[in-house]
This record gives structure tokens, C-alpha cells and sequence, in this order.
């Protein structure tokens, strides 16, 4: 090793033993590390990978596990708008359609207490929960909306990038209940109108989080759009796992408040 | 019917309340949290799918009768990850469970905490389940 090296290397380690002591950071291979992580090739945020599903900031959600909004972000309600609190009927098929394995909606589905997995191209970015399997495939290059298609459980959703938030907007929902909160109270079936829109904001918050905004746009309930904060934790132990299977059909025995496990 | 020594007891599974946990049906349609119930006997069959896990037991009451009693648990995937797999109930274990019984009357019961006569003890309630305390 020539003399010139040497004396480089001796003037560098200095100056970082130097800035150690005088407890300076030095950010420069973290931020390298950093920068490199969740980025695409052409430099865009890069939400592939496995997720704790979106829980609030606060931590509070309903009786069980599943994230359900919080109350107090709601606007106020229209009045003479539809009714955000479905009555039961009696029918069980009406007043307890997922035990009949109907789908769990969006986005009340997406907020459900199962790992998420995104996986991202150039072109799309594709959104699934385990639960149901719900698969959510969003175009990101910034195309409208499609016409003509009749209303889904789970709208037609476009994306598009602003800045490292990825936005993601989605429309053309059927009449379907919003979350899982009348697991918490059974007489407050929240239900969406058929002008649902809703608006999706991730966005990396560090190398381990990402943001994810959700605002909740009714006009048949609500007078204006509102939102609520949810966070994404990262987790990298269950790639190795992957998504299992979930088929509600395998064996469901408990229909419209009957179990049929044994007589 | 063996007695389950407290001494003895240690959690095998999680707390419930750490867990990720969601039925996609609701517990308060189908089960009664004012019937608790708490039954030993031995399992007679398991049946591991989607959407609940359920399994079986031979229960003989106090008159010699042996009824079978179904639990209701978790799905598949969530119990996985929680450490319970197939193997954690098989036929022919004998087993106390704790869970609530199904609104409709029949023997049937969310099965929500099993107990093993070491004492071991898994988790194996769904989401929204209620779980009996623990006496």
C-alpha cells in the first residue's frame, strides 16, 4: 500500500473519531442505506412488501383486533341522507351478510386483522389483505376512472403520485357496509352509499412505516369528506410465510346466527 | 375427569388481546356470553379449514350420557401465527374448553381456551370471540 493511501486513510479516520467525539452524526452510508431502500428504479416510492394491516396512530380500534374508525373524525351527517346505520331486518342474509361469506368491502376489508402484501410494478401497484384475499389492482400512471362499469363491493381504484405519496383514488362502490364496527356494537352497522369515493394517501414516514392516510368522501351521508390517520408497520417475517389461503366457503357452519357444527 | 392443577398451568399460546384476530362472522349473532361453558372430553374429529377451525368432543355429563359437543376457533391462517397448527388438537386428546355456547341451543360453543391435562393451554378463540374468564 503506497504512502499516499495510508496517509489518507490516517487523515479520514481522524476527522471521524474527531466527529464521533464532538457527536456529530455521520449520516452519509445510512442515508445512502436509506435512500436505497423502497425505491423503484426510476427513484419512486416502492410500497412492495409485507404490512401489519392499517391500525390508528393512537392504537385504538373496536373490540376485537380490526381497525374501525374512530368516531370523532366523522363530519357531521347530512340531513335526510341516507342512513349510515343500517336497521336489521330480521333477514339474516341483510343483517349479517359476511357470515354468509359475503365480501367484506372496502374499505372495512382492507382494515381487517390480517397481513397485508403489496407488490408494485411500474405500472400498477397491487393491494391485498389476506383476509378474503381481497386483491386490490391500482393503475399508477394517473388514468381517470372507468365508465360504464356497474358498482363493485370494492370500486374501481386509480393512482397516481404526488411528490413520495402515493394517492390513490377510488370510485364506483355498490351500497356496502364501511368497517367492522358492529362487531363492536351490533346495532351500528355502518354502512357507504353508492356515491362512496374514498381517497388513499401512503407515503414512507422511515424505512419501516408508512402512512397511510384514508379520506372517507359520502355525499348522500356525510356534508363534507373527512379523514383519519392510520399507520403500515413493515413485516419482513412474514414474507417467508406469504399470504395463506383464505376461503370462506371451506367450512363455514355459522350462518344467520345458526351453527351447524352439531345439532 | 382429571383434575388441571394451577400450579401446573402455563400459557402455551399468546394473550388474546396481542393477537391478530378477526371471524368474519359475528359473535354476538351466534353465541350467548351469559352461557359460558366449560366442558372436558375427548376429540373426536378436527376439521382445520377456512373460515373457523372446528373440533369436536365427547362430553360425558354427570348421568353417564355422552354427548358431542362442537367449538368453533380461529381461522387456520391467524391460529398458524399464533404457533397453533393442526397438530396442537388431534382425535383422541382429551381436552377442557371454555367458550360460549351457540345462541341457537344446540351443542355447539365458540371454543375459545383449550386446557391439556399438563396444563398446557392454547388460544384458539377468533376474532371478536369472547373468552370466559379465567376462575
Amino acid at each position: 500500500m503506497n504512502k499516499s493511501v495510508v496517509s489518507r486513510r490516517l487523515v479520514l479516520s481522524s476527522v471521524l473519531a474527531a466527529a464521533s467525539l464532538a457527536g456529530f452524526a455521520l449520516p452519509v452510508t445510512l442515508s445512502a442505506q436509506s435512500k436505497a431502500l423502497h425505491k423503484t428504479p426510476d427513484g419512486k416510492p416502492d410500497f412492495t412488501g409485507f404490512f401489519h394491516w392499517p391500525e390508528a396512530k393512537n392504537g385504538m380500534h373496536g373490540k376485537g383486533s380490526a381497525t374501525v374508525f374512530d368516531r370523532k373524525y366523522f363530519a357531521p351527517f347530512k340531513p335526510g341522507g341516507e342512513a349510515f346505520l343500517e336497521p336489521r331486518t330480521g333477514d339474516p342474509r341483510h343483517d349479517e351478510p359476511r357470515d354468509f361469506c359475503m365480501p367484506a368491502g372496502f374499505p372495512g376489508g382492507f382494515l381487517s386483522a390480517y397481513p397485508v402484501q403489496m407488490f408494485q410494478t411500474k405500472d400498477y401497484v397491487v393491494m391485498m389483505n389476506e383476509f378474503q384475499r381481497i386483491t386490490r389492482v391500482v393503475p399508477l400512471d394517473g388514468r381517470p376512472h372507468r365508465t360504464g362499469l356497474e358498482p363493485t363491493y370494492y370500486g374501481d381504484p386509480v393512482g397516481h403520485w404526488e411528490g413520495n405519496t402515493l394517492v390513490v383514488d377510488t370510485t364506483g362502490f355498490k351500497r356496502w357496509n364501511l368497517d367492522d364496527y358492529f362487531y363492536t356494537d351490533p346495532k351500528e352497522f355502518r354502512m357507504h352509499s353508492d356515491a362512496f369515493h374514498t381517497v388513499e394517501r401512503l407515503t414512507w414516514r422511515d424505512d419501516n412505516t408508512v402512512d397511510y392516510q384514508i379520506t372517507i368522501d359520502d355525499p348522500k351521508i356525510f356534508t363534507r369528506p373527512w379523514s383519519q390517520d392510520f399507520e403500515m408497520t413493515l413485516r419482513p417475517d412474514w414474507e417467508k410465510q406469504g399470504l395463506l389461503e383464505y376461503e370462506c366457503e371451506e367450512n363455514n357452519r355459522c350462518t344467520g346466527g345458526h351453527c351447524e357444527g352439531n345439532k | 375427569m382429571k383434575k388441571l392443577h394451577s400450579l401446573g398451568l402455563f400459557c402455551a399460546g399468546l394473550m388474546i388481546g396481542s393477537l391478530p384476530l378477526l371471524a368474519h362472522h359475528s359473535f354476538t349473532a351466534e353465541f350467548d356470553d351469559q352461557q359460558p361453558v366449560k366442558l372436558t372430553g375427548t376429540v373426536t374429529k378436527v376439521e382445520w379449514q377456512n373460515p373457523h377451525i372446528w373440533f369436536y368432543v365427547d362430553v360425558k355429563g354427570d348421568d353417564g350420557k355422552v354427548t358431542n359437543w362442537g367449538f368453533s376457533g380461529g381461522a387456520p391462517g391467524q391460529l398458524f401465527r399464533r404457533g397453533i397448527t393442526k397438530a396442537s388438537i388431534q382425535v383422541g386428546m382429551q381436552v377442557n374448553v371454555e367458550g360460549f355456547r351457540s345462541k341457537d341451543g344446540s351443542h355447539n360453543a365458540n371454543g375459545a381456551r383449550v386446557t391439556f391435562p399438563d396444563g398446557r393451554q392454547v388460544f384458539t378463540a377468533g376474532s371478536e370471540d369472547r373468552v370466559p374468564e379465567k376462575k
